[in-house]
């Protein structure tokens, strides 16, 4: 078996935040992300679920080196990058790319979109004329759907969906290795999310390029995902192929999650959720399995003992104590 | 040349005010310009038979104790305005952004670089001057520095919070996650995002740069004496105010009117660049 492209191990990021006596009540750390393993293989897309707060975008930004990890190691082709100072980190910026959320707030509205898309081809010394660079920005252009011509308009003259094409293709003209989309389509439109995902989607399969996509949207995720890796409070609760993770649910989590994804049903009678409640707070996570106070399976073991990692064949694991049970409500 | 007239056009829409302050300041232009060919008097030659003369026909604003012309001394004396008001604005702008954009970018540096600014906000503008001047000998360079060294405390103060705004902006991310490195973020991403607020400080620094350069003339501290600056013909005018208020009146007025038009011109400034800051950047 080759090495993955991406091997995440033990991840862990924590902030400080508050402010100590006399000016606040004392530091305290927040586990955003509290010892994760994932691995990425060439060419993979892999999913990371979870809701608001959960830690995943932390992930994404602790893997561009945009937020510093506290422990662990990121090995991206076999090296720690980890490791890396900010200038030797700089050569792999290349390789690890990364598309945003907000497609109004990730270009500088100062530049022209041939100025956004040349930088990148600057620093890492992908042209070596104007009109090299003004070619290749042209063909990204035209790989996202947008006519070259508007290359010499500012941001301000797009809409969600084309500024979320342009940033697509500030991506693809590196040709990189490993794409992290943070939520690449929340921000969007409904009626424009489908085109963007599709475009992403196309790309994706045309470059073969590996992928982590973060999102809150299991229904997003379906189309896109070879693997998926689910949330919850700063870990990893169950990770396991996308038809695995469709069919056959194991952690309560989720269960809870896939319940949640709108139904095109009309009068389709709902059914209660099997959990309740809001995420605990990460600086102050219960003991033991952090779903706890949400879990409809929770038990005294629950309470106390941190979850074990269960493998369930075919790659997927659950971390969680009942993996053999289901709730009463079964999964509608 | 029609995009400079359209975003004049909208600076300036509905702001009549505003639009009188432009005029006035291109006829200090023209006066600081054409100064040789608008007075037939030289502005340092003196007259003992015509001192003290009431405006006439021959002297429109006068003379003063030496029999010098007040017009051409008011005239010569714009000139030396629009250097130090300009000088200032270059000094301060050029000081507070390296020193407001880099605390706020590199927080170590900011924490000492800020408290240094700190306590010279400390300092009531023209005391700090004052100090600064007594320090240093009388001269026009030496002026322009430490007026712009004044408001250069001001000027790092909001650049500092505006880069602290927009260093966490996603497009610097993206900037980051690219590979741009420490110079380009700072010069490429960031400062071209705090031009319009500069250009907004720019013409209150102006302003208050004349009040400054009018104060220390008048305390001894600023211009030497033999330069016609309106400063120092108020200064100069104070013994004689009983006999010759004309010689107090036109540099006063003067004064109040350019930097009453400067201010003018920053608020529709200001307001047309972002509504945001309407109640914010005028705390110089």
């Amino acid at each position: 078996m080759t090495d993955p492209l991406l091997d995440i191990r033990d991840l862990k990021v924590h902030f400080r935040i508050g402010k100590n006596w006399p000016f606040g009540s004392g530091v305290k750390t927040l586990k955003a992300v509290d010892g994760i393993d994932l691995a990425i293989d060439m060419g993979e897309v892999v999913s990371l679920v979870g809701e608001s707060g959960c830690g995943k975008s932390t992930v994404g930004r602790a893997l561009t080196r945009l937020e510093d990890a506290t422990d662990g190691e990121v090995r991206f082709k076999g090296k720690n990058v980890l490791d890396l100072d900010r200038n030797g980190f700089r050569p792999l910026r290349a390789d690890i790319q990364m598309i945003f959320q907000d497609p109004f707030a990730s270009l500088n509205p100062r530049l022209t979109i041939e100025q956004t898309l040349a930088e990148p081809l600057r620093i890492h010394g992908l042209a070596h004329s104007a009109r090299e660079a003004r070619e290749k920005i042209a063909k990204v252009l035209q790989q996202v759907g947008l006519d070259p011509s508007v290359m010499t308009r500012h941001p301000h003259a797009f809409s969600g969906g084309q500024r979320q094409r342009i940033g697509i293709a500030r991506v693809m003209i590196l040709s990189p290795k490993l794409v992290i989309a943070d939520e690449p389509v929340s921000a969007l439109d409904v009626s424009i999310q489908a085109q963007v995902l599709n475009l992403i989607r196309d790309l994706q399969r045309e470059t073969g390029v590996a992928m982590l996509f973060i999102s809150h949207d299991l229904g997003v995720v379906r189309h896109i995902s070879d693997r998926i890796a689910v949330m919850y409070l700063g870990r990893i609760v169950e990770t396991g192929p996308k038809s695995e993770i469709f069919a056959n649910p194991t952690h309560p989590y989720t269960r809870l999650l896939l319940r949640s994804i709108p139904r095109p049903v009309p009068n389709a009678q709902r059914k209660r959720l099997g959990a309740t409640g809001e995420p605990a707070s990460a600086t102050n996570p219960p003991p033991g399995c952090a779903f706890h106070p949400r879990c409809p399976l929770a038990t005294e073991v629950c309470r106390t003992k941190t979850p074990p990692r269960i493998d369930l064949g075919q790659g997927h694991i659950a971390a969680c104590h009942h993996t053999d049970q289901r709730e009463a409500a079964p999964a509608a | 040349m029609t995009a400079a007239l359209a975003t004049f056009n909208q600076v300036f829409r509905g702001r009549r005010l505003a639009l009188l302050g432009v005029g006035w300041l291109i006829i200090v232009a023209i006066a600081v310009v054409f100064a040789p060919w608008l007075t037939p008097y030289d502005p340092l030659e003196i007259d003992p038979v015509a001192r003290l003369t009431a405006p006439n026909a021959e002297h429109w604003f006068g003379t003063d104790h030496f029999g010098r012309d007040t017009l051409a001394r008011c005239i010569y004396g714009a000139r030396m305005a629009l250097l130090i008001g300009l000088g200032a604005v270059v000094v301060s702008l050029v000081g507070g952004t390296l020193i407001g954009m880099l605390s706020a970018y590199f927080t170590r540096l900011g924490h000492v670089l800020m408290r240094v600014v700190d306590v010279a906000m400390a300092f009531p503008a023209l005391l700090l001057a004052l100090v600064l001047m007594t320090i240093l000998d009388r001269s026009v360079t030496n002026t322009i520095f430490v007026i712009g060294i004044v408001y250069t405390t001001t000027t790092a103060r909001i650049l500092f919070g505006m880069t602290l705004k927009l260093k966490n902006e996603v497009f610097v991310d993206a900037a980051v996650v690219t590979g741009a490195g420490h110079p380009s973020v700072l010069f490429k991403h960031i400062l071209p995002n705090l031009i319009s607020p500069l250009l907004v400080q720019a013409t209150f620094i102006f302003a208050f740069a004349q009040l400054q350069a009018a104060a220390l003339d008048f305390l001894g501290l600023g211009l030497p004496p033999e330069i016609p600056s309106w400063g120092n013909m108020l200064a100069e005018s104070r013994v004689y105010v009983t006999r010759a208020s004309w010689l107090l009146m036109f540099p006063g007025a003067l004064i109040i009117l350019t930097v009453f038009s400067m201010n003018l011109v920053g608020d529709a400034l200001r307001d047309a660049i972002d509504p945001r800051f309407k109640d914010d950047i005028a705390g110089v």
